[in-house]
C-alpha cells in the first residue's frame, strides 16, 4: 500500500470521523421513538387471556370508562394467549417487575398465593358481594378463608353433538364410556369405498387439552391423581389406568388416525362441517364458531345439542372441567391498589355485560346478580344457544366441574400443580398409551417422571 | 452443430423445468393464501377445495383493516426492521471490511468470538435479554427492539459480509490507489460495485430477520400501539374465533409489499455489475 | 492464463512488508497459533484503522449478549424455578441430571435429525436454484422475486399456511393424494407418524431462499471470461461446474453452512409452532424445544439454561471440526 504517512494520517482521521458521525446519527435517531409517560400518571398493567378482537375493544371500552372517572390512572391491557401470557409472567417476574393484574389458572393462582406474591381481594369481594360470587367458583383460589382470585368468567367443558344425526338414528344417551363409543361408532359414516367420511369424535391433541381431559376422565371415573395427604401421583391406580384403556378404544374406534395433531379449533371445524359427529372438550364459544362455518340453516342448536357426559366403570358420576380464570394481583406491582380498583369496576353490571356479550355463550358471569339480570340475558345469542348454557349451569349446580388437572378441590393446595401441568408428563402418558403401549406400563412411566419431578422441585412427602 | 443444438436445446429445456417448478413451489402455497383470503367462512373448508373462490369478496380484508390493529402492525414492523437493517449493515459492512482488509492482532479471535455468541440458542437468551433491557430503562421501546434485533443479525451479517468480502480481490484497490485514488475513493469506485450483490443479498436477510422476530417482541413490548406484525398475527390466531380467511388476508398483506420491493431491488443481483474492472 | 479473481493464485503485491495485506486471501498453512502472530509488524495506523472500523460491531455484539449469555451460564448452574426468586446453586448437578434424562438424549437425537436432512436439502436445493436463477430466460426477475416468498413470510403464517395445507381433514395435499390416487386414505401430515417429515420439508421450503440468494449474489460476481474459456476449451457443463463455479462459490458456501446449521440446530419457532412441545408435538421435541419446555413449561429454569449451554458446547465442537475439515478458501491447482 502505497500511501505516505501524511496522507495516510488524514484519510484515517476523515474515515474517524465519518464513522463517528454516522454512528451518532444513528444512535439519535432511536431515542425519538421512545414513549415517555408524564410523570403525573399511573400506568397499571392488565394481562388477560381473551384475544378476541370484540373481546379486546369491549375490554378497551370499560377501560376508557374507567380513565374517565379516574384521570390519574391509565389502564393498559394486552390479551395473550395462555403459552405466550406463561412466558411474559416469566420474564416479568425474573425482572422483577411483574404487571399490576393477570389472568392465571387455578393452580397458577394456587403457586402464586404459595409464595407470597398474591395481594388479597377480600376488598373487591366485599364490594361486589361476597354472596355475589356464584358459589361453584368460589374455589378457584379461595385459600385460608380468603379470596386471592377472583374468575373473570367461568365457563365448563360441554360434549356437544350432532343432535339431528342422533335423533334419525334413534340414538340414547350414552351413560357409560362403553355405551358412549357404540353411540360414537353409530353416528360415523363411511363413503361407498369404505373411506370415513364422519369421524364419531374429534379431540384436540394439544398439550393443554389433553391434561385437561384426563382430568376429567380420571374424576368421571371415581379416581384421583394425586393423594391428599402425601402429594404422591397415583397415576398407576386402577381408575386412571382405565382412563389410559378408554383412550386406547378411543383411538381405535372412532377418533380420526391424525388427532394427535388437532388443533383446538381444528375440532370445532371438524364438528361444523360434518366431519365428526361429537365434542367431547367444546365450549361456548363453538356456538359461534359453528355458526360461522357450518353450511347454512345448519348452525343452531337443533343440529348442534349438548348432553351431560358419561361416567367410567369405575364411576359413579360424570364429571367436566372448569375454565374460569382467576383475576390475580401482584402485591410487588407498581400498583395494585389500582389495579383492585379497576377490578371492582369490571365487575359493575353495565361494564361486565359489556365484556360478556362480546363472546355469550363462553363468557358466563361469575356474579349471580348479573347471571339473573334481564339486560344481561337479553341477548340474542344467549337465547338462540340457551341449551348449552343451561348445561353449564347443570354442572355447575351439581359441582360436577373441576378445574384442570383437579379431580378434587383439595388438590389445589399441592403447590406443585402449575410445573405437573407444563411438563406433559400426562400427555406424554396418553401418547404412549394410544401409540401401542399397555396402559399399566405407560401409566407406570408417567408416574415415575411425575415423583422424579416432584422430587426434584423438593415437595417429595411420601 | 446439430449436436451442439441439440445438447443447448435439451439444457434450456432442463432450465426451464427447474425455473417453473422452484417458482411453483413458492408460489403454489401463495396462491392458496390468496385463494383464502377472498373465500367467505363457509367457503373455507370446502370439499373439494376450490381454487377460484366461488364467491370471492373483500370482506376478510375490510375485517382485518378495521377490527384489528393490522395497519398499526405493520407500521411498527417496517419503523423497527428498516432502523435494525441500517444499524446492522452499516455496522457489519465497517466491521467485515476491517476483518478483511486490515491486519490487527487477534482478527480472526474476534472473527470467532463473534461467531460464537451466535451460537448462543436466542430463545435462551431473551429472558435474560429482557432484564438486562429493564435496567436500561428501555423495556417496551421500538430502541429495545432495535437493539434485540441488531444482537442477533450482526453476528450473521459480519460473517457473511466478510465471505463476500474475501471474494474481492485486494489487488483492486491496490491497483486503484496507485493510480492515486484516496481509499474511501476506492472502496466507493471499486469495492462497492462488486460487493453490491452481496450487500444486497444480506440487507435482505437482515431485513427478514427482524421482521419476522417473534419471541423478542413478545417478550419486551406490553403496548398494542408498539406491537409489530408477527405477534399481531399470532394473536390474532390466537383469538378464539379462528378467521382463517383474516389470517390469510394478514399473510398475504405481509408478504406483497415485501414481494413487489424485492422485485425492484433484484435487477441489482445482475451479472457483469462492475466485474469487467479488472482485466489480465 | 493468470485468474485473477481466482483466490487461490493471487500473485503477491509489490513491497515486502506490504504484501501481509494480500496474504488474507493466500491463507497460509500455518499452525493453529501461528496465525495470530503477525510475521511482520502491520501500520500503527493500519491497526487503529482495523480497530476503529471493527469496534462499534465489537461493542454492540459484546454489550448486547455478552450479559445475557454470562447470565445464562450463571443460572445453569443453580437450582432456579422460573417464576420465583429462589435459587440454590447446585454446580454442576444439572449436567448431570441431563446426563441421565431419557428425554434429553431424545430431544438431541431428534434435534440432530432435524437439523442434517434440512441442512442438506437447504444447500442442494439452494445450489441448484441459485444455478438456475444465474441464467437468462424470460420471467427470471419475476421467479426471483417469488423464489424469495417462502423466507419472507413470518414464520407464524408459514406455519399457519401449511398446517393449513397438510390438514388431514381438509387440506388440499391430502385432497390431491387421494384424488389421484396416490394414497387410499388421508395421511396425516400432522400426526405422530409423519410430523418429522413435515416439519423438515417445511423448514427446507421455508429457509432454502436464503442459500439461493446468497450463492446468487456470489455467482454474480465471478467474471463471465472463466467459463467463456473453458467453453472454449471444450468443457462439459458439469466439468466447469466443478473446476469453476464451485471453487469460486465456496468462500460464500463455507459461510452459508456453517452459519445455517448453527441456526437450524438451535431452531426453535417453526418446530414450536408445529407442534407445540407435547402431544403429536412430542415426536419433534427437539433441543431447543426441550430447553424452552424445561424453563418455560416445567419453569426449571437453571435446567433450561444448563440445555442453552450444551447447545452452545456443542455447536463450538462441530465448528471447530468443520474449520478443520474445511478450509475456508478453496485449494485450486
Amino acid at each position: 500500500m502505497i500511501l505516505n504517512e501524511k496522507e495516510g494520517g488524514a484519510l484515517m482521521l476523515r474515515k474517524r470521523k465519518l464513522f463517528g458521525m454516522v454512528i451518532l446519527i444513528l444512535i439519535s435517531t432511536f431515542f425519538i421513538p421512545i414513549m415517555v409517560f408524564p410523570a403525573e400518571k399511573k400506568v397499571v398493567r392488565v394481562w388477560h387471556t381473551e384475544t378476541e378482537p370484540a373481546t379486546i375493544a369491549a375490554f378497551q371500552e370499560i377501560i376508557n370508562d374507567f380513565e374517565k372517572l379516574h384521570p390519574d390512572i391509565t389502564i393498559k391491557q394486552e390479551g395473550l394467549a395462555w403459552g405466550d401470557l406463561e412466558a411474559k409472567l416469566t420474564a416479568a417476574l425474573a425482572a422483577g417487575s411483574p404487571p399490576d393484574a393477570a389472568h392465571g389458572q387455578a393452580v397458577t393462582c394456587a403457586s402464586f398465593y404459595a409464595k407470597g406474591l398474591l395481594r388479597s381481594q377480600e376488598d373487591i369481594a366485599a364490594v361486589i358481594g361476597r354472596d355475589n360470587i356464584w358459589e361453584p367458583v368460589r374455589m378457584q383460589c379461595f385459600h385460608d378463608g380468603k379470596y386471592y382470585g377472583i374468575p373473570h368468567s367461568p365457563n365448563v367443558s360441554l360434549l356437544i353433538y350432532r343432535k339431528d344425526i342422533f335423533k334419525a338414528k334413534g340414538l340414547k344417551q350414552p351413560e357409560t364410556w362403553d355405551d358412549f363409543i357404540k353411540v360414537a361408532q353409530a353416528m360415523m359414516e363411511r363413503d361407498k369405498d369404505g373411506r370415513v367420511t364422519r369421524y364419531g369424535l374429534s379431540l384436540p391433541g394439544t398439550p393443554l387439552f389433553i391434561n385437561i381431559l384426563v382430568g376429567e376422565l380420571t374424576a368421571a371415573n371415581g379416581g384421583r391423581l394425586f393423594d391428599l395427604k402425601t402429594g404422591r401421583p397415583t397415576f398407576t391406580e386402577k381408575q386412571v389406568v382405565e382412563v389410559l384403556d378408554f383412550y386406547k378404544k378411543l383411538n381405535d374406534t372412532v377418533l380420526p388416525p391424525g388427532w394427535l395433531g388437532h388443533a383446538y379449533l381444528d375440532t370445532f371445524a371438524n364438528l361444523a362441517t360434518g366431519k365428526a359427529a361429537m365434542l367431547y372438550q367444546g365450549y361456548g364459544r363453538g356456538a359461534g364458531y359453528i355458526e360461522k362455518y357450518a353450511p347454512k340453516g345448519t348452525g343452531n342448536p337443533d343440529h348442534f345439542g349438548v348432553m351431560v357426559k358419561p361416567h367410567g366403570p369405575s364411576g359413579k358420576q360424570t364429571a367436566a372441567q372448569i375454565d374460569a380464570e382467576p383475576w390475580m394481583i401482584f402485591k410487588n406491582a407498581k400498583y395494585p391498589e389500582e389495579a383492585a380498583e379497576f377490578i371492582k369496576f369490571f365487575f359493575k353490571e353495565e361494564e361486565y355485560i359489556k365484556y360478556l356479550h362480546t363472546v355469550p355463550i363462553h363468557l358466563l358471569p361469575t356474579l349471580k346478580s348479573v347471571q339473573r339480570s334481564k339486560a344481561y340475558q337479553a341477548n340474542e345469542m344467549y337465547q338462540r344457544w340457551k341449551e348449552w348454557v343451561d348445561m353449564d349451569y347443570y354442572y355447575f349446580e351439581k359441582n360436577l366441574a373441576k378445574p384442570t388437572l383437579i379431580t378434587q378441590w383439595a388438590d389445589l393446595k399441592l403447590p406443585f400443580g402449575l410445573e405437573i401441568l407444563g411438563s406433559g408428563i400426562v400427555v406424554d402418558m396418553v401418547t404412549d398409551a394410544v401409540r401401542g403401549m399397555p396402559s399399566k406400563e405407560a401409566a407406570a412411566k408417567a408416574q415415575a417422571r411425575a415423583e422424579e419431578l416432584i422430587t426434584k422441585l423438593g415437595y417429595k412427602r411420601w | 452443430m446439430n449436436r451442439w443444438r441439440l445438447r443447448h436445446l435439451s439444457t434450456r429445456g432442463l432450465l426451464y423445468v427447474g425455473a417453473i417448478l422452484l417458482a411453483l413451489q413458492a408460489a403454489f402455497p401463495f396462491f392458496w393464501m390468496v385463494s383464502t383470503s377472498f373465500k367467505p367462512p363457509t367457503e373455507v373448508f370446502a370439499q373439494p377445495p376450490t381454487f377460484i373462490p366461488n364467491d370471492p369478496n373483500w370482506d376478510n380484508f375490510h375485517r382485518l383493516f378495521t377490527a384489528t390493529g393490522f395497519l398499526t402492525y405493520f407500521r411498527n414492523s417496517l419503523i423497527v426492521s428498516g432502523l435494525a437493517v441500517l444499524l446492522t449493515m452499516v455496522v457489519s459492512a465497517a466491521g467485515a471490511y476491517s476483518l478483511t482488509r486490515y491486519q490487527y492482532l487477534g482478527r480472526e479471535k474476534i472473527a470467532g468470538l463473534i461467531l460464537c455468541t451466535y451460537m448462543f440458542a436466542p430463545i435462551m437468551v431473551v429472558i435474560p435479554f429482557f432484564i438486562l433491557v429493564k435496567k436500561m430503562g428501555i423495556e417496551n421501546t421500538h430502541f429495545a427492539l432495535v437493539l434485540a434485533f441488531t444482537s442477533f443479525c450482526l453476528p450473521f451479517t459480519l460473517w457473511l459480509m466478510r465471505a463476500f468480502f474475501k471474494t474481492i480481490p485486494l489487488q483492486l484497490e491496490e491497483a486503484a490507489l496507485v493510480d492515486g485514488a484516496g481509499r474511501v475513493r476506492a472502496v466507493i469506485h471499486v469495492i462497492l460495485p462488486l460487493a453490491l450483490p452481496g450487500i444486497i443479498a444480506t440487507s435482505i436477510f437482515t431485513f427478514i430477520l427482524a421482521w419476522n422476530d417473534y419471541i423478542f417482541t413478545r417478550i419486551l413490548i406490553t403496548s398494542d400501539e408498539l406491537k409489530t406484525l408477527p405477534v399481531g398475527v399470532q394473536d390474532l390466531f390466537h383469538s378464539s374465533l379462528i378467521d382463517w380467511g383474516l389470517i390469510m388476508a394478514a399473510g398475504m398483506m405481509i408478504t406483497i409489499p415485501a414481494l413487489l420491493f424485492f422485485v425492484a431491488v433484484q435487477r441489482y443481483l445482475i451479472r457483469g455489475w462492475g466485474a469487467g474492472a479488472v482485466k489480465g | 492464463m493468470k485468474d485473477l479473481s481466482d483466490p487461490g493464485a493471487r500473485p503477491v503485491a509489490s513491497s515486502g512488508a506490504e504484501s501481509l495485506s494480500a496474504t488474507i486471501a493466500v491463507q497460509p498453512r500455518l499452525s493453529r497459533w501461528a496465525r495470530w502472530i503477525p510475521t511482520t509488524r502491520p501500520k500503527r495506523r493500519e491497526q487503529l484503522a482495523g480497530a476503529l472500523t471493527i469496534s462499534p460491531a465489537l461493542i454492540l455484539i459484546l454489550g448486547l449478549t455478552l450479559y445475557p449469555v454470562a447470565y445464562s451460564i450463571w443460572l445453569s448452574l443453580l437450582e432456579k424455578h422460573s417464576f420465583f426468586p429462589q435459587e440454590r446453586f447446585v454446580g454442576l448437578e444439572n449436567y448431570f441430571y441431563l446426563w441421565k434424562d431419557a428425554e434429553f438424549w431424545s430431544s438431541l437425537w431428534l434435534g440432530t435429525v432435524y437439523s442434517i436432512w434440512t441442512i442438506v436439502f437447504q444447500v442442494v436445493l439452494g445450489v441448484a436454484a441459485a444455478l438456475i436463477l444465474s441464467e437468462t430466460f424470460v420471467g427470471r426477475g419475476l421467479v426471483r422475486a417469488i423464489v424469495l416468498f417462502p423466507y419472507m413470510v413470518p414464520t407464524i403464517v408459514a406455519v399457519i399456511l401449511w398446517k393449513w395445507l397438510l390438514n388431514d381433514m381438509y387440506g388440499v395435499v391430502n385432497y390431491w393424494m387421494v384424488a389421484l390416487r396416490i394414497v387410499r386414505d388421508p395421511i396425516s401430515w400432522l400426526g405422530a407418524d409423519h410430523i418429522m417429515l413435515s416439519t423438515i420439508i417445511m423448514s427446507i421450503w421455508q429457509f432454502f431462499p436464503f442459500v439461493l440468494l446468497s450463492i446468487l449474489a456470489r455467482l454474480q460476481t465471478i467474471p463471465p471470461e472463466l467459463y467463456e474459456a473453458a467453453k472454449v476449451d471444450g468443457a462439459s457443463a458439469l466439468r466447469r461446474f466443478v473446476h469453476i463455479t464451485l471453487p469460486q462459490i465456496w468462500g460464500i458456501l463455507f459461510v452459508v453452512i456453517l452459519l445455517r446449521s448453527i441456526w437450524m440446530f438451535t431452531k426453535f419457532d417453526t418446530v414450536w409452532l408445529m407442534g407445540e412441545g407435547a402431544g403429536a408435538g412430542r415426536f419433534i421435541r427437539t433441543l431447543p424445544v426441550y430447553a424452552y419446555m424445561r424453563t418455560l413449561t416445567y419453569y426449571q429454569a437453571g435446567l433450561g439454561a444448563a440445555l442453552a449451554v450444551i447447545m452452545f458446547a456443542i455447536l463450538v465442537v462441530c465448528t471447530v471440526i468443520y474449520f478443520r475439515l474445511f478450509r475456508e478458501e478453496a485449494d485450486i491447482g
